[in-house]
């Protein structure tokens, strides 16, 4: 692993899931709420909500370890002309504030329905732009092949939606979890009304489903990078030389076991009549499987930064 | 407007010793693992053997390289703190107190040029020896080169008097910051981009 | 606790070691013991001992000149800043031309990072003495005064020279003040006034070419200047590697730069690596399989014979021995130059390229054409280096390669030169130096045979020279400023064996600035001080047609305890009772006021001490211009005849001829003399190496840029721009598994080393090279980590001189 730039691994990484899993969370509420009414998709969305909180908070102070100076940390919004890294820093604070935003006023349930939609539409477009930025600052530097690449972006791309609904699913299934095992202590029976289990079982398909067609994504932008970078000798020929051996292998495994086969197992599992312990253990393992297997690409990306030049 | 400045150098004459390199530690009091002026061996071809004899097809030469104060300088675009900037006379330096040593610049320059100092969490970089320009006196390493393979001065007398050419490996092709460098080239220099050979010293740069 | 009489304090008025970090024993007669390892703790040497020199708190800032003075063939200038007592930067030369005259004497990279020799960890920093009890070597050590120091050695050197004699006292080869006069000459200057010593012939750097040369020309004496190739059509660097052997920008590196860009003379180069003088200034690189030097000559002597490119007339006038008619009366027909080449001598083989091709390595047309080049430009010049001669056929090769400009008519004449090294001029500067009374003498290299079993060397077994054989083993070794006492000379796992073995070597004194290999094996151990700590003036080395003197400032007051040479002895030769014959009265200040006094005498013009301190270096010209080898001789060979017998030039040595009767040798494959420079087959040459399946490869250790031998070799600037690494053929790595940069070792049946591999297509396919002067290292299983090249070579020395035959090694490399 690439422990030089950890801070970097872990606060791209959470801030893509987080920005995925808002945005899945946005469609899980439209497309849900139509069918399901918004009172009961909010109960199991709110959850979720509040933990990408805490994920993204997380990702922004590893993130301050990566300046070697964190004195000088408000220096770094003084170039938004032209540096990516300002652009960066602008679009995590906002998609965190406005995140931050809307959760409160999704918990007090202040304004009404549709302005809190503007807001989440707004902090999902600003969180997809985060993502954007975030993959320029790799994108525009064109003294390193491997991230000078159209894959930068795709990858950052296809690792927030994967990520974002993985750990939403996860969360929606933890969130029931903990609340069936707070129900247990106080000498209750917890109970999943049908509604909601047609609702979750059905979210946890679709979210099955999204994670096996972004797994078919990434295994066709991952040998095509190193295709072209091997292909193209020199400086990219060498960053190609990255993606193999162990951990690249280990990558691989994990991300196809986590979103191709936990997530066949998730949609052909999730029924209503399913086993909610089954089903949490399904989407918390093809979650934390695809997490590591993410994390463990992002190091060899940075891995991967070998520059033109000397 | 100022002149802008600039390095040339002699690659016939370097024969990799990096007194430059040395030199400019020894004068900016910089421990190891900090080199602002840096020397890669590129190495490459092949040898021919028959039976007992063996016919060498080979090339190696030096390059010098510290901060070429570029035209395009990728560093300041990058920069998030402005930290990086480039004054009236090209030089780009460091604004220490502005710098949060987020290595943006160093990813970015393909000369290896700005250099994190971990004590301070700053960058760090060539900046020509501003103190002895002022004072008169050349460069410590232009000075100290025993092969007088290196000079310095406004970058248009350089290249009125050496050419223009900086696009030798191992360097990156020249279009993508615009150095002002103009290098005399070895006999056996391959062009950016061939490919010929390898660097073979990559653990000193 | 001091009974040092001449001890002054420092000329600034800085409070002796104000400026200090010291965290170490403080004070005097703590006695710290370190663990038994191998190479256990020193009190006081490692990291958190260092000195580290404060810029903090500006006060004003001094700069003095001083000179780089370890031995490095050239010499720079130094300018110390200081501040605050601490010396802050180092400078270089800043007068002189950018020319071939007068050229500015800038420093090497090794100069520049002189301040961190000076502020380094293993600097010693008080007199030590190998615990009572101990083994030599373990490492354990007791800090004592210098007086109980001196006062050990003193009584000493009195019991030795009581019962064994001076002979016993042996004064051992050490090159790292070569460049200072006083500090270079302190201790044989005290021994010689004690009576003397053991000498010694010949050095490290040239024992086979300084005792083969005078077979042929009567004394050795180097070839036409490098500024002299303006005349030259052709420039052959005939194992001879000026740009990384003479790195001064001031000396024969510069002098080579720029007459190749001036002069655009063609230049080959014939080394088995592409060496830094190959990859600057080679039209033609010739790959040559190490030791083979001889083979390669004696098949363009046979071309040029041939082909009758010789130049008859000077043969028949200014040599002997070239042909038949030329040999000296009584020796068998058969025996001349001619004869050999051509296969009519005894062998019956004649040395056509086709004979030597695969022998040396080198097809055939390359030599055809080597041989029409060196045939038909007039004039040619041929420089050899010394790397041919570090072998064990190393007296023939370099006679050899001396033959090419002798059979072309080279020698003597402008833009030509007798084949031997470039040429220099020298700076008449008054030494300090008195000779040895005693007479006796052993190569420079025997010195370990010397104490296993000393009275049983002899002069035709061993090149004892003086007296038939030696009386006595060496008993005493003072050991000032080298190290060769473990890691420049060869088998240094033998070597140390032999050291520990306090039966035989009774006393070991080591005068140095760091805890090296050699200071480990020491019973008394002197901190000396680096020349930025005393004064000296200094002369020109191998500069070319310019000379000139330096001279060399007090910069800082001594670190620790640490005493200067002149110091030490001072106080010593008081114990001994010569204090007045030593110093005759004067500090070593007052030493060099005389010595400038004395030079000023030959040498008008020169600057007075005054105008010395303020501009550093005075150089001359070379009043003819560029400087000719045997100009006089060639001009008037009757007037002006060789030292040797005939007058002539040897080809044919007859004295030679003697020894090769009366020499004794045993059986090893090369032992042998002979009167013509013939190529000789040797262990662990090139031949051998082709049938040696258990050690197929050569290796060689070039002198290297990022030390001067093991000077400087623990600085950590220099270990991060010149890390020590074995240069490997890419074909070889290939079929080894090895990659640019993996951890290898190479080894054989004397030892093993690891370091990193660069694999590079600079060296050609069988033959490794291993940086000459790493720090011998040997961890708890015997591997030396350092990379020294000494834990792979041989004590078995070359023929004729007795010479160190250290570039002759076959060894096999793995991945580690
Ligand atoms: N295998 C192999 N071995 C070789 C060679 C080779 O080519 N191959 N080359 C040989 C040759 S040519 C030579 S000349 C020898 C050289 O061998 P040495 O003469 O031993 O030279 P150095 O290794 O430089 O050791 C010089 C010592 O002087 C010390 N010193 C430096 N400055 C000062 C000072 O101011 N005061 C004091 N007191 N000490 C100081 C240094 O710390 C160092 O320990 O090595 C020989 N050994
Ligand atoms: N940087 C630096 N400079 C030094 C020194 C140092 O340690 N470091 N040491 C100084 C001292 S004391 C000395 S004596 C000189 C030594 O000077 P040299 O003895 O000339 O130096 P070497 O590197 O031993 O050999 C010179 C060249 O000969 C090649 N060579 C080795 N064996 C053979 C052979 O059999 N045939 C041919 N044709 N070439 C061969 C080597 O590859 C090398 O490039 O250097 C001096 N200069
Ligand atoms: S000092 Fe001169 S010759 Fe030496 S490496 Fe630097 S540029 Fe090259
Ligand atoms: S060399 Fe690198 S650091 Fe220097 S100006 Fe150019 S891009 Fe910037
Ligand atoms: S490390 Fe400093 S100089 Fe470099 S980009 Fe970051 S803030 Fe700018
Ligand atoms: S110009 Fe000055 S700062 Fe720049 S590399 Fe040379 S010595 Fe160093
Ligand atoms: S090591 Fe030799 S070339 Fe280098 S500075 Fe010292 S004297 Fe000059
Ligand atoms: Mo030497």
């Amino acid at each position: 692993m690439n422990t030089h730039e950890l801070p970097m691994i872990i606060f791209t990484v959470l801030a893509q899931m987080s920005v995925g899993a808002f945005v899945v969370l946005g469609v899980v509420q439209v497309v849900a709420g139509r069918r399901f009414g918004k009172e009961s998709v909010d109960k199991v969305t709110d959850p979720a909500l509040y933990a990408i909180g805490p994920a993204l908070v997380l990702g922004l102070i590893a993130s301050m370890f990566h300046m070697n100076d964190v004195f000088h940390t408000l220096n770094v919004v003084r170039h938004l002309g032209s540096s990516w890294l300002s652009r960066e820093i602008v679009f995590g604070l906002l998609f965190a504030g406005l995140g931050f935003l809307f959760a409160v006023v999704q918990w007090f349930k202040w304004g009404s329905p549709r302005l809190r939609q503007a807001l989440a539409a707004l902090t999902a477009l600003v969180g997809l732009t985060l993502v954007y930025v975030m993959s320029m600052i790799y994108y525009t530097l064109e003294t390193v092949p491997a991230w000078h690449s159209w894959a930068t972006p795709a990858q950052f791309f296809t690792t927030t939606f994967l990520l974002g609904s993985l750990a939403v699913g996860a969360a929606f299934m933890g969130a029931l979890m903990w609340r069936r095992r707070a129900a247990a202590k106080s000498g209750n029976v917890f109970h999943v009304d049908d509604a909601t289990r047609t609702m979750l079982s059905s979210c946890l398909k679709g979210i099955g489903l999204g994670a096996v067609a972004l797994l078919g994504v990434e295994f066709v932008i991952i040998p095509m990078h190193i295709s072209g970078l091997s292909a193209a000798g020199g400086a990219a020929g060498r960053s190609a030389l990255v993606f193999s051996g162990v951990w690249f292998i280990a990558r691989l495994v994990l991300v196809f076991l986590g979103a191709g086969l936990l997530a066949v197992f998730l949609y052909r599992y999730a029924t209503p009549t399913a086993q909610v312990r089954t089903l949490a253990i399904i989407a918390t393992s093809a979650f934390v499987l695809v997490l590591a297997g993410e994390l463990i690409g992002r190091s060899l990306f940075y891995d991967s930064m070998v520059r033109i030049g000397m | 407007m100022a002149e802008k400045l600039g390095f040339y150098f002699d690659q016939t004459l370097c024969t990799g010793c990096k007194a430059c390199s040395v030199a400019c530690k020894d004068k900016h009091d910089h421990a190891v693992g900090i080199s602002w002026r840096r020397v890669a061996e590129y190495a490459g071809g092949t040898w021919q053997q028959d039976g007992d004899t063996v016919v060498p097809n080979v090339f190696s030469y030096y390059t010098s390289i510290a901060c070429n104060h570029c035209e395009d300088p990728i560093c300041v675009r990058v920069c998030p703190t402005t930290a990086m900037s480039q004054g009236e006379d090209g030089i780009v330096t460091i604004d220490q107190t502005k710098c949060v040593g987020c290595r943006y610049c160093e990813w970015a320059c393909p000369y290896s040029a700005p250099q994190l100092n971990a004590a301070t969490g700053h960058m760090t970089k060539c900046d020509m020896c501003a103190d002895y320009r002022a004072e008169g006196q050349d460069p410590a390493c232009v000075a100290a080169c025993p092969s007088r393979a290196l000079g310095w001065g406004p970058i248009d007398e350089l290249r009125a008097k050496h050419g223009t050419l900086a696009a030798v490996e191992p360097l990156p092709d020249p279009a993508i910051t615009r150095p002002r460098l103009v290098i005399t080239p070895h006999r056996d220099a391959q062009p950016t981009g061939s490919g010929t050979g390898f660097v073979a010293n990559p653990g000193e740069l | 606790m001091t009974a040092a009489t001449t001890e002054k304090p420092p000329t600034s008025g800085i409070p002796r070691r104000s400026f200090l970090k010291w965290s170490g024993i403080a004070g005097g007669g703590v006695a710290l013991v370190g663990t038994g390892a191998a190479f256990g703790l020193l009190p006081g040497v490692g990291p958190a001992n260092a000195v580290t020199s404060t810029v903090a708190g500006s006060t004003d800032e001094k700069t003095v000149w001083n000179a780089c003075l370890v031995n490095c063939g050239s010499r720079c200038a130094l300018r110390l800043h200081v501040k605050d007592g601490s010396l802050v930067r180092v400078d270089t030369d800043t007068t002189g031309s950018q020319d071939l005259d007068g050229p500015q004497l800038r420093a090497c990279v090794r100069g520049r990072s002189f301040r961190r020799r000076v502020y380094n960890p293993d600097r010693l920093k008080t007199p030590m003495r190998r615990k009572p009890g101990t083994k030599r070597g373990a490492g354990e050590w007791e800090q004592i005064s210098w007086d109980e120091a001196l006062g050990t050695i003193a009584s000493e050197l009195k019991r030795v020279i009581a019962d064994y004699g001076n002979e016993a006292v042996y004064y051992q080869y050490g090159s790292g003040v070569t460049g200072g006069n006083i500090t270079n000459t302190a201790w044989t200057r005290l021994l010689s006034t004690l009576g003397g010593y053991l000498g010694m012939y010949g050095s490290y750097s040239t024992s086979q070419i300084s005792f083969a040369m005078p077979f042929m020309y009567g004394e050795r004496i180097e070839s036409n200047s490098i500024g002299d190739t303006v005349h030259s059509k052709l420039v052959v660097y005939w194992g001879d590697n000026p740009v990384e052997t003479r790195m001064s920008g001031g000396g024969n590196m510069w002098n080579a730069q720029k007459s190749n860009k001036d002069f655009k003379t063609r230049t080959i180069v014939i080394d088995p690596r592409y060496s830094e003088t190959a990859l600057d200034l080679a039209d033609q690189w010739i790959p040559i399989r190490p030791g083979t030097d001889a083979a390669l000559v004696a098949a363009i002597a046979h071309v040029l014979i041939s082909e009758d490119m010789v130049d008859q007339q000077f043969l028949d006038t200014y040599c002997v021995g070239y042909d038949e008619e030329h040999l000296p009366a009584g020796i068998p027909a058969g025996s001349s130059y001619k004869s050999y080449i051509l296969g009519t001598g005894p062998d019956g083989v004649a040395k056509a390229p086709d004979w030597a091709s695969p022998i040396t390595g080198i097809p055939v047309d390359v030599i055809l054409g080597l041989a029409h080049e060196i045939g038909t430009a007039k004039p040619c010049a041929i420089m050899q280096g010394w790397g041919l001669q570090r072998q064990a056929n190393g007296e023939n090769n370099c006679r050899a390669v001396m033959m090419l400009p002798i059979l072309t008519g080279n020698v003597g004449i402008h833009g030509g030169g007798n084949g031997s090294r470039e040429g220099t001029i020298r700076f008449p500067l008054a030494r300090f130096s008195i000779d040895n009374p005693i007479k006796t003498k052993i190569s420079c290299f025997m010195w370990t045979d010397a104490i296993a079993r000393g009275a049983e060397m002899t002069d035709i077994a061993d090149g004892v020279q003086g007296k038939k054989k030696l009386d006595v083993p060496i008993k005493l070794i003072i050991n000032v400023a080298g190290n060769t006492l473990v890691n420049q000379h060869s088998d240094a796992n033998r070597t140390t064996k032999l050291l520990e073995d306090d039966s035989l070597c009774e006393l070991i004194v080591v005068v140095d600035n760091h805890l090296t290999a050699s200071a480990r094996y020491a019973d008394i151990l002197l901190p000396g001080t680096t020349n930025a700590e005393e004064v000296d003036f200094i002369a020109s080395e191998y500069s070319g047609d310019t000379a000139y003197a330096i001279i060399a400032d007090q910069a800082i007051a001594p670190l620790f305890e640490a005493r200067s040479h002149y110091d030490m002895c001072a106080a010593l030769a008081a114990k001994m009772g010569v204090e007045e014959k030593f110093t005759e009265g004067r500090t070593q200040e007052e030493w060099r006021s005389e010595l400038i006094r004395k030079t000023s005498a030959s040498v008008p013009g020169i600057y007075t001490e005054e105008e010395f301190h303020d501009k550093g270096v005075f150089r001359v010209s070379n009043p003819d211009g560029t400087f000719v080898a045997s100009k006089a001789f060639r001009d008037d060979p009757v007037k002006n005849p060789l030292k040797t017998p005939s007058g002539k030039i040897e080809i044919f040595s007859e004295r030679l001829w003697k020894m090769a009767a009366t020499w004794t040798f045993g059986d090893t494959k090369g032992d042998v003399i002979t009167a013509l420079p013939e190529y000789v087959a040797t262990w662990e040459g090139a031949e051998e190496a082709k049938t040696n399946d258990k050690y197929p490869l050569q290796v060689i250790g070039h002198h290297f840029k990022g030390r001067t031998h093991s000077s400087y070799g623990s600085v950590d600037w220099l270990q991060e721009a010149h890390p020590q690494v074995v240069w490997m053929n890419t074909k070889d790595a290939e079929d080894r598994g090895i990659v640019n940069d993996d951890v290898v070792h190479v080894f054989n049946d004397r030892g093993r080393i690891e370091l990193p591999a660069r694999v590079t297509p600079r060296i050609m396919p069988g033959v490794l090279s291993v940086p000459q002067g790493a720090w011998y290292s040997p961890d708890a299983k015997g591997v030396d980590t350092g990379g020294c090249i000494n834990t792979l070579t041989t004590w078995h020395p070359s023929p004729l001189s007795k010479g160190n035959p250290q570039h002759t090694n076959l060894v096999q490399i793995e991945k580690a």
